[in-house]
């Protein structure tokens, strides 16, 4: 169980390094790890989504690629802080694991 | 511009999911190619997106929806549920994804 949730919580760690890597790297190596950030995120994610409910994994793994992607360009990228966008998103990250724990707690499939 | 690749990018991302259960059916090279292609396209339309767009909002918007997408395809074609709650949840991400074009 403790090693499953570790591997969502590496998977984003490597979807946060690809995402930086698709708006800022500019040599081969950062091109490399942006691809290797890739495999990594769907490979540790499918592994984890056999031992655990998917929808929840998913539900954990987007909300921590979203809050590091949005701190990170606030922190270290100098974009502009602004309230409306991170309300904005935080509504966002509501509806996303909102819709993927529904999926977990009811199932997909109609009664 | 910069929106309607994000746009498309979050649509690609749906069909590339899509793609990875055909792959789980029929182990063939044509499907593992649509994979890879959808999901090439995915990444290339985010990429482009975000060379104007700011890092957080781009993934935001992108993966919101590929999870709308999958969802709405979910009740039209696959028969799954049509929950109020789904319903809700969508409604959430659609009125962000208008939110964050307006704001940006």
């Amino acid at each position: 169980m403790g090693k499953d949730w570790l591997k969502v919580l590496i998977a984003a760690f490597f979807e946060i390094m690809w995402v930086v890597g698709l708006k800022y790297a500019d040599s081969m190596i950062e091109w490399s790890l942006t691809v290797i950030g890739m495999i990594g995120s769907f490979y540790l994610l499918i592994l984890a989504g056999r031992n655990l409910p998917i929808g929840t994994v998913y539900a954990v793994f987007v909300g921590i690629g979203t809050a590091g992607t949005v701190l990170l360009d606030f922190i270290i990228f100098g974009e502009p802080f602004s309230l409306a966008k991170v309300l904005l998103i935080g509504l966002m990250l509501v509806g996303i694991i909102g819709l993927k724990l529904v999926e977990d707690a009811e199932g997909k499939a109609v009664e | 511009m910069a929106w309607i690749s994000l746009i498309f990018g979050g649509l690609f991302e749906m069909v590339g999911v899509m793609m990875m259960n055909l792959v789980q059916q029929k182990r063939n090279i044509r499907s593992v190619l649509y994979l890879a292609a959808a999901f090439a396209a995915s990444f290339s339309l985010l990429g482009f997106a975000m060379k104007t767009l700011p890092m957080g909002t781009s993934y935001a918007v992108w993966t919101g929806i590929g999870a709308t997408g999958g969802a709405i395809l979910g009740m039209i074609f696959y028969g799954e549920s049509k929950s109020y709650k789904r319903m809700f949840f969508i409604f959430l991400i659609i009125c962000a994804t208008i939110g964050l074009r307006l704001v940006s």
